[in-house]
């Protein structure tokens, strides 16, 4: 963390933000997110409400700081959920050539899949909601994950060091964690930031769309939804969701990036 | 080539059919009985038992799923009973408007891609190679709803320029049509040409430091030339297959675009099955899109293949 880049500082510093208002929500307004301002339908932008408030009147800032929790809690479940599986199926397969087989079929359909309309299909079992969403989150990297940490032991197992801890009596969970899984490691960090990034997208395109979260429960890609027939009279409706999404994604990207270019030049 | 094809196509069609036995198994996992959404809050059990009849739901799975499989193959999808129309039109008007999108979203993409990719390998000036890496960044990060909601805001209410959604037909009005494809097709194709444009850039740029095209060079050749014979032929092979995939998510990013833009396609289409619960659309739907990506993603690996002989000649 010495020699931060500044765009990976810039990055940290984006997505910490967002974090800590969307953890801070309470602290940081007095609306509840459902609150019904009387009166108060499509107020512009200004101090009393820093994003307006929609067409029923509830406080655009609050729905905002609410929404936010929606993707911390999906990108704090759907991706180490990922880099779990995805990381153990990916080590494993290679010891019994059936189950590789089996895994490796599994992941490509996994892929075949648009992520969106994996999302859909998904919706359609568990109904729409957070449930859709993080699974959706998980299923589509499990594939992603599971093939960086794959490609290490093809690309170690031969190697001189792996037979001398055969020959010393390591067992083969020992040798995958403790000598091959550290190849992988740095590729697998860099990809994590980038499934968040695919996290937050997945949030804000299924809730966009309807499968995800429903209202009045308040996520940045339902509110964004809702501002779409008050582009013209109010265009402050959408301000939050644009700002939030750009910031957490763009940071995101950009830790990803500072990330790869340190881990891959060392 | 051909080689190359006969091994590749088999394993894709293995994928594709565990994908369409994944979606039966997925869709028929989902809670509630059809037949019961079909006869309404009304109905009672002999109306509800004579459409799960009718629908074959009273079958066994396996029989089910090749009653379903069977009528893809031959067209005979069935009847959407909730749009109250045959489910292979309701498809066939939804995808032309679909595939004019995305058409026309390939196009810009490939065009927009290449031109910043090229830019971003042959330029000397480090603000070029600036305002390069940012439009691509930004392209690749921000998603579809946030650059489709921004481009509404831009063209449609402060410049006025260009309509906020809605769609006309090419044919009848190629300007009308016109007017309304431009934003959605731009929306669309913003990620994939930022992918493109970042492989092409690191692909050409790695082609440029060969010897070949030195010796290009010092043989006198114009650089128009060395570029368009020598050097991107050769950059090409990871920028097809990038393309191949991203060209196979545009079905996903459709849904999205659609949605914005109110534009009358398959997204709209999925999006209202899905709501309305008549599953059977949403099915075939889902293994339209699966194929579209797994035919593409064969395509360009074969066309990898053919660029590319250590591929087409390896084990």
């Amino acid at each position: 963390m010495s020699n931060l880049r500044p765009a990976e500082c810039a990055g940290f510093v984006l997505v910490a933000l967002i974090v800590v208002a969307g953890a801070a929500a309470p602290l940081l307004t007095r609306y509840a997110p459902d609150f019904q301002i009387s009166g108060g339908t499509l107020l512009s932008a200004g101090v009393a409400h820093p994003f307006g408030t929609d067409d029923l009147g509830r406080d655009l800032f609050s729905r905002v700081l609410y929404g936010i929790r929606v993707d911390i809690v999906v990108s704090a479940a759907g991706v180490p959920l990922a880099l779990v599986l995805g990381t153990a199926l990916g080590l494993c397969g290679p010891l019994w050539g059936p189950a590789d087989v089996v895994i490796q079929r599994t992941f490509d359909v996994i892929l075949a899949f648009p992520i969106l309309i994996l999302g859909i299909a998904i919706a359609v079992i568990t109904s729409p909601g957070l449930i859709a969403i993080v699974t959706t989150v998980a299923l589509a990297n499990v594939p992603i994950f599971g093939r960086l940490a794959r490609a290490a032991v093809i690309a170690q197992r031969e190697r001189d060091y792996v037979t001398a801890a055969q020959a010393i009596g390591a067992g083969p969970l020992r040798i995958l964690v403790r000598h091959i899984l550290p190849n992988s490691v740095d590729a697998l960090i860099v990809q994590a930031a980038l499934s968040l990034a695919t996290a937050v997208f997945v949030e804000g395109g299924m809730s966009f769309v309807g499968v995800g979260i429903r209202v009045p429960a308040p996520s940045l890609g339902n509110i964004l939804n809702e501002s779409l027939p008050y582009l013209a009279s109010n265009p402050n409706f959408a301000l939050g969701p644009v700002i939030v999404f750009t910031a957490l994604v763009l940071g995101l990207n950009l830790i990803a990036d500072g990330l790869n270019a340190r881990l891959s030049h060392r | 080539m051909v080689l190359y094809a006969l091994r590749r196509i088999p394993s894709a069609l293995v994928v594709l059919f565990l994908a369409s036995v994944a979606i039966f198994a997925v869709l028929h996992l989902a809670p509630g009985n059809p037949a019961v959404v079909l006869a309404g809050p009304d109905a009672d059990s002999v109306t509800i038992a004579a459409i799960t009849h009718q629908l074959g739901l009273d079958r066994p799975l396996p029989v089910q799923y090749a009653i379903w499989l069977r009528g893809i193959l031959t067209g005979q999808l069935g009847q959407s009973y909730v749009l109250g129309a045959p489910i292979a039109s309701l498809i066939g008007r939804g995808l032309g408007n679909t595939a004019q999108l995305t058409g026309a979203a390939v196009l810009l993409a490939v065009g927009l891609g290449f031109a910043a990719g090229t830019i971003g390998a042959t330029t000397r000036s480090r603000v070029v190679r600036a305002a390069v890496v940012t439009f691509t960044t930004i392209s690749f990060a921000v998603p579809t709803f946030i650059s489709g909601v921004l481009l509404v805001l831009v063209f449609a209410v402060w410049l006025r320029v260009l309509p906020p959604g809605g769609h006309a037909s090419l044919v009848t009005d190629p300007l009308g049509g016109l007017r309304f494809l431009i934003l959605p097709a731009v929306c669309l194709a913003l990620p994939a040409s930022a992918v493109i444009a970042r492989f092409l850039q690191t692909s050409l740029s790695a082609v440029l430091e060969d010897e070949y095209i030195r010796t290009a060079r010092a043989k006198g050749l114009p650089a128009a030339r060395t570029l368009l014979r020598h050097a991107l032929p050769n950059a090409l092979p990871p920028v097809v297959t990038v393309l191949g995939i991203q060209i196979g998510q545009l079905l996903g990013g459709a849904v999205i675009v659609e949605a914005i833009f109110a534009w009358p396609g398959l997204g709209q289409l999925i999006l209202q099955s899905f709501v309305s619960r008549d599953y059977l659309v949403v099915q075939d739907l889902v293994l339209l899109a699966v194929t579209v990506f797994i035919v593409f993603q064969t395509l360009t690996d074969i066309a990898h293949a053919a660029l590319d002989p250590r591929i087409r000649l390896g084990s």
